[in-house]
């Protein structure tokens, strides 16, 4: 360790360490990027692009409500779930309706099924969120329950069988329910215009709303900003409910997409998710994390994955590489924090000379 | 300490440097078919992706092998890779009759033809052909095998396949079509999803709650090999079993005594021959057949489990 005894010379070279390490995630995607553009056919062309994005989104939307989770220190291990019970539930409301008993169905627009759809997930995150601050269930045990009985239910809502054919009925108005996923509007699918919003209105909320400031005060000290006056509670419920809305998002683009509901949809997307979020730079451990690092993050997972499957990879070692790289990404994580101290050290010893 | 960090960090580059060079690109110039499948650590879905590849090497194409894991979305993600990867053709086992449909679709927009393996799609002509095993005629085998083994009486358990796959319906279907003639007694009757472990947690309870069952019927050999092990576990070798797909494993089981029979689904053939229609569609713009197409099953047990391997009779 050379730092206190040499103090001239290290701040410029640890300086400049720590912006390339500040913007690793930006340097892994852009050698991703490089890689698979040398590498796999194909891979460079604007239809890729708008490809990669799309495959890209579906974890992203994910990834920016498990942010805001994780940034207050939780986590929402039911996003997963969410999602293959939103799509059930259009699914559902586009075949079925919804039958009161009286012997007539009241059917709904596509509009009605998106507000509906969005209300259930909002509905879960908030149990979630109610859970972990009224009944003091740790977040972690309290979205585990939530994904059981979200994939149970999913299940029981058919039985087990996919929802077919949602083609949507133009006598309802459902008509235009593929146009979410299939859709296009200035030549962008219409699933990357929604990431765009949510991405510019989560940047927002995080960057210039007092409940963004809040959201960091809880989970980096949350005892302190509960004596600073931060409604803790609130901000909680929000991010999980904020979660929810995201997996129902996602659930209505792939029943979309797909034209059908399948009731195991979603596993494991709530690993993909957090995964994201931590490439980005999000702290397990709370109080710190950014939106725009999240997306990045998603997009490495994404353009990884979509490269090696171009390339003809075998399954079993795209885990593997993957793996490694959400590994590579905290040991740097790590590297920087370690290094931010040293820099802070070295600055203190320098005022105070 | 500062010396087994930067050991651990050089080691792991080292691991990844390995690692990435092992992974050459698959695919050259020429021709390349996409063959997608369920993941390989079923030994059926490994057969069909070798015995896709290996014709269509053979034939002179290269080949992507993808698995989407009977996963829906990544299935219709799988289809944009490939299509913008720019195949000729895809050969598909897919991951739902009806989710699937939409993906199939897609590839047929961008003009490539898909033939379809093992599992049929909901709608016809989507695909250009869909070559699946007579599971009816197959299953009906198996159940005359078993009713035969039970000395037609007694009671018996079934395991299921997972419920949204047509197949274990068909299946359950023609068991029950033989079965029920005679004086058998199905005493529970439970899913197992396809599922080794599931299966043998489910034959457990089972066993606990009907010791007295003679037979176990079973949707596919995996939970066949599962169930097995638990009646294994339980003393209970006395129950007889019979499973569905042909696997080495439950060749094995059989050759020992364990497992009593099982019904081959040519899965190693019936890729090959999805291959070679692929090539004369692509050479002459029509298979010449029918889009739907059945393969019929063959009954394996003592007398010729010794021709089976992996998923084809010698």
């Amino acid at each position: 360790m050379t730092t206190v005894t040499d103090k001239s010379r290290p701040s410029t070279g640890t300086n400049w360490l720590l912006l390339l390490l500040k913007a690793r995630t930006f340097v892994a995607l852009i050698l991703v990027l490089a890689y698979f553009s040398f590498a796999a056919p194909n891979f460079l062309s604007a239809a890729n692009a708008v490809l990669v994005s799309k495959h890209v989104a579906i974890n992203a939307f994910l990834a920016i409500g498990m942010t805001f989770v994780i940034i207050t220190g939780g986590i929402d291990l039911s996003v997963g779930s969410v999602v293959g019970l939103c799509g059930m539930v259009a699914g559902w409301l586009l075949l079925n309706g919804v039958d009161p008993g009286l012997g007539w169905s009241i059917q709904f627009n596509t509009f009605e099924i998106v507000l509906i759809v969005c209300c259930v997930g909002i509905f879960v995150g908030w149990m979630n969120g109610m859970l972990i601050t009224r009944f003091g269930v740790a977040p972690f045990i309290a979205t585990l329950g939530m994904l059981y009985v979200a994939r149970g239910a999913a299940l029981l809502s058919s039985g087990g069988r996919t929802f077919p054919n949602l083609n949507g009925n133009p006598d309802y108005g459902s008509a235009s329910f593929p146009q979410i996923g299939a859709g296009t509007f200035l030549g962008l699918p219409i699933m990357i215009w929604m990431l765009i919003g949510v991405t510019l209105v989560a940047t927002y909320i995080a960057n210039r709303t007092p409940l963004g400031r809040h959201i960091y005060a809880v989970g980096g000290n949350e005892r302190g900003a509960a004596l600073s006056g931060v409604r803790v509670q609130r901000v909680k419920v929000f991010v999980y409910m904020f979660s929810g809305l995201m997996a129902a998002l996602v659930g209505l683009i792939i029943a979309s997409q797909l034209k059908a509901a399948h009731p195991a949809t979603g596993e494991f997307f709530e690993l993909n998710a957090i995964a994201a979020a931590v490439l980005g730079g999000t702290s397990m451990s709370g109080g710190r994390g950014r939106i725009i690092g999240t997306i990045v993050g998603a997009f490495v997972i994404g353009i990884l994955s979509d490269g090696l499957i171009m390339m003809g990879v075998s399954s079993f070692w795209q885990m593997v590489i993957k793996g490694l790289v959400i590994i590579a990404a905290v040991v740097i994580d790590q590297a920087q924090s370690r290094i931010q101290a040293r820099v802070a050290l070295a600055q203190e010893a320098g005022m105070a000379k | 300490m500062k010396i087994t960090r930067r050991l651990f960090v050089a080691s792991s580059t080292a691991v990844v440097g390995l690692a990435t060079a092992g992974l050459r690109p698959a695919m050259a110039q020429g021709q390349t078919i996409a063959i997608i499948t369920p993941s390989h650590d079923n030994p059926f879905f490994k057969a069909e992706a070798d015995g896709a590849a290996a014709k269509a090497k053979e034939l002179g194409y290269d080949t992507m092998v993808l698995v989407h894991d009977d996963d829906p979305n990544k299935q219709s993600e799988l289809f944009d890779s490939a299509i913008a990867a720019g195949v000729v053709a895809i050969i598909l086992d897919n991951a739902g009759a009806d989710a699937s449909v939409s993906a199939v679709q897609k590839a047929k927009d961008a003009g490539i033809p898909s033939f379809l393996i093992d599992r049929e799609i909901t709608e016809t002509g989507v695909a250009v052909s869909q070559i699946v095993s007579n599971n009816y005629q197959g299953a009906q085998l198996g159940a005359e095998k078993f009713v035969e083994l039970m000395g037609e009486e007694g009671k018996y358990a079934e395991l299921l396949g997972k419920e949204s796959d047509t197949n274990a319906g068909i299946r359950s279907q023609g068991y029950h079509d033989v079965i029920d003639q005679y004086d058998l007694e199905m005493v529970a009757q439970q899913t197992a999803n396809w599922s080794q472990t599931e299966a043998y947690s489910v034959m457990e309870s089972m066993l606990q709650a009907n010791p007295e069952i003679k037979g176990v019927i079973s949707g596919n050999d995996t939970m066949a090999m599962g169930a097995w092990a638990a009646l294994e576990a339980a003393g209970r070798t006395d129950v007889i079993v019979v499973g569905f797909d042909g696997s080495n494993d439950v060749r094995d089981s059989i050759q020992a005594g364990g497992i009593k029979a099982t019904v081959l689904q040519p899965a190693y053939q019936q890729a090959q021959l999805a291959v070679e229609q692929a090539n004369t569609y692509l050479k002459e713009g029509s298979t010449g057949l029918d889009e739907k197409q059945l393969m019929d099953c063959v009954l394996i047990d003592e007398s010729n489990a010794d021709k089976l391997e992996t998923f084809a009779l010698n």
